[in-house]
């Protein structure tokens, strides 16, 4: 300990005084206990609103996708919205696993087992639209460049939507790789711990037989920054891709090069907002308060307040662009925004995306944590809005007059996302009750170094040494 | 051994999953959207309630004439015949006429009775399935006779006006009297 030099102005990781066991235990808690009453309600509400969107996507595949409000104009709306917005939100645990991991970011370790499992279930509820939005949803599998008996007819691969499938399905698989190797320890503490023979069973299969020795625990670090080097241009061309399906049409509202980075920022906006209204929820729930501290919340809003801003700056330029193209139908796009029938969602989405951000720059604000809940569900309402904004308004009034028409949602778009909404907490709480929601392992690593005990012993060391000299 | 096993398994749903087949019925479909067609397509049955003989092929309004196409000029009877073997000439212009076209047709629909060189020695008659096919230059022949007789056929010949267009049977004339002068 005396080599080990940490800069005193590092706030602590971990509050109290923790030990390894302590830790294990915290961890395990939720998992080796049985679920209260507020879980099964949630739960079950979750699932209800599972089973209504079960119904309606049921309904859309069975009857046809004129149930919904799309019309020949607007041939995009809530499905894409949703897919966007759920695409989005998976991204920000991609980037604190990965990101975070490249930037050596010790706060990232409370909270990236959460964040990559809200990513997994996020593209979960994504890939659902591109496949239930198909008009026949049973021959999706020819998107895939298989031989056949079609004189081995191809796929083009000019298309985004093309490119979505590669990149949203390359994109789950290897953040399930990557969330299931930083799992191995953890799967094995619980293994371990078992006391039932079912529970042992199941996480000894879960765990893979990690029995953590140097050899092991070199390669799992060598895999984890490999994956993590992979997931960072990964994550950044996942989301790419998906606004290259905007971006590559002439539409006027969607033709702008400006989108790729501006859905990555927005996409890593809403995912941390989506992230802080989960782990607010998780540290009181699963008493995680020690681990999922003020600083983690107070640090993933300034992360929002970074993208919220970098946002902010797209729209700007977006509006600027217009107005300097001299294009009159991308000058009408943006004006058709601002004070078109729709101008209640462009300036919903402005507010919540432009503004609410910006008061994380008081520190009262950002380190108040129902402050942080609200905005951050703020900020997915803005989200949401934005992807909504520029795909219906977008659509909705485009080059010829005679095409202009409005867009209106029924029943069948509002039970499918409200079931995707279900299917997200069903997943979610599921996994708090039975996956350890903290990589221990990882938090282990640093509690010598950020932990609150550990530092308090550190400065009185160095404050007794100073008084000797 | 597990080889073993893997490779017994696999060729086991492999039989399971093709053997469905049957030879003396359609294959199963996968989603057969747009197999069947929605518009009564040619020669297709058609429901009773549509039309009484459940036929697409409805016959035209009687005395009704199509685009392109000419009432025929003699009548089928002894009288038109005799008419037409005396009145009707090709109506082909010197640059419409084909023999190589005329021989083509008659191959295909005439010489399997009438013979190749028109000596009414064809397959058939040379397999004896019937008799009776004179040879072309035991007879009077004149091009509004032939025609007459290839649309409305004589004695044991049957119409030929379904398989060839008025247009055809003047090549097949051409070519029939070429026959009989060679």
């Amino acid at each position: 300990m005396s080599s080990h030099y940490e800069a005193p102005i590092r706030k602590p990781l971990v509050i109290g005084e923790k030990t390894y066991h302590d830790i294990t235990v915290d961890v395990a808690r939720p998992v080796e206990g049985r679920a209260n009453k507020l879980w099964w309600r949630v739960f079950a509400i979750a699932l209800i609103a599972f089973l209504w969107g079960v119904g309606s996507m049921a309904y859309t595949v069975g009857t046809g996708i004129g149930t919904w409000g799309l019309n020949k104009t607007v041939g995009w709306a809530w499905d894409i919205t949703n897919f966007v917005w759920w695409v989005g939100i998976g991204h920000a645990g991609t980037l604190i696993s990965a990101v975070l991991l490249l930037f050596r970011q010790k706060w990232r370790m409370a909270i990236n087992r959460s964040a990559e499992a809200m990513t997994i279930f996020s593209v979960v509820q994504a890939g659902l639209f591109p496949i239930i939005h198909m008009g026949r949803p049973w021959l999706g599998y020819w998107v895939l460049p298989l031989p056949n008996q079609f004189g081995s007819l191809w796929v083009n691969f000019n298309s985004p939507l093309l490119w979505d499938v590669f990149a949203i399905s390359t994109y789950l698989s290897v953040s399930l790789v990557f969330w299931w190797t930083g799992l191995l320890p953890d799967f094995a503490m619980l293994r371990d711990r078992a006391i039932t023979p079912f529970t042992k069973r199941v996480y000894s299969i879960l765990s893979f037989g990690w029995s953590g020795r140097a050899k092991d625990w070199q390669r799992f670090e060598e895999v984890s920054l490999v994956l993590a080097g992979l997931a960072t241009p990964l994550v950044l061309s996942v989301h790419t891709i998906v606004s290259f399906d905007f971006a590559t049409s002439v539409i006027p509202g969607w033709h702008t090069t400006i989108l790729p980075p501006y859905f990555v920022a927005g996409a890593i906006f809403s995912g941390f907002a989506m992230v802080t209204t989960l782990l607010i929820i998780m540290r009181k729930v699963s008493n995680l308060e020690a681990y999922i501290t003020i600083q983690h919340i107070e640090l993933m809003n300034i992360i929002v307040m970074i993208t919220g801003s970098i946002v902010g700056v797209a729209y700007i330029t977006e509006l600027w662009v217009a107005w300097y193209s001299g294009v009159e139908y991308e000058q009408y796009a943006f004006l058709n925004r601002a004070t078109g029938p729709y101008w209640w969602s462009y300036w919903l989405m402005m507010t919540c995306n432009v503004i609410s951000p910006q008061v994380m720059w008081f520190k009262k604000i950002r380190t108040n944590i129902m402050a942080s809940f609200i905005i951050s569900l703020i900020v997915n309402v803005g989200m949401w809005f934005e992807r909504f904004v520029i795909i219906v308004t977008s659509l909705h009034r485009d080059y010829l007059p005679s095409s202009w028409t409005m867009f209106q949602p029924t029943f069948v778009d509002a039970g499918i996302y409200i079931g995707t909404i279900g299917f997200f907490f069903v997943l979610f709480l599921l996994y708090s009750r039975s996956f350890p929601v903290i990589a221990q392992a990882e938090v282990k690593t640093i509690l010598k170094s950020s932990g609150e005990y550990y530092k308090k012993e550190r400065d009185s060391k160095e404050n007794h040494q100073s008084l000797n000299h | 051994m597990n080889t073993i096993y893997k490779i017994v398994a696999l060729v086991g749903v492999s039989v399971l999953t093709t053997s469905c087949f049957n030879k003396e019925r359609p294959n199963y479909q996968f989603m057969p959207n747009m197999y069947e067609s929605v518009a009564y397509e040619t020669y297709s049955e058609v429901p009773t309630t549509v039309f009484e003989n459940g036929k697409e092929g409805q016959l035209p309004a009687e005395g009704s004439i199509p685009r392109g196409y000419e009432p025929e000029a003699y009548p089928d009877t002894p009288e038109g015949l005799e008419l037409a073997k005396v009145n009707q000439k090709s109506p082909l212009a010197e640059s419409d006429k084909n023999l190589e076209k005329g021989k083509e047709l008659y191959t295909i629909y005439c010489s399997v009775c009438h013979g190749a060189k028109g000596d009414g020695k064809g397959n058939l008659v040379k397999k004896e399935k019937f008799l009776g096919v004179p040879d072309y230059k035991d007879r009077e022949l004149t091009e509004g006779g032939i025609y007459h007789v290839i649309t409305y056929g004589l004695n044991s010949m049957g119409s030929h006006s379904n398989q060839l267009s008025q247009h055809e049977r003047w090549l097949v004339t051409d070519y029939v009297l070429k026959l009989k002068s060679e």
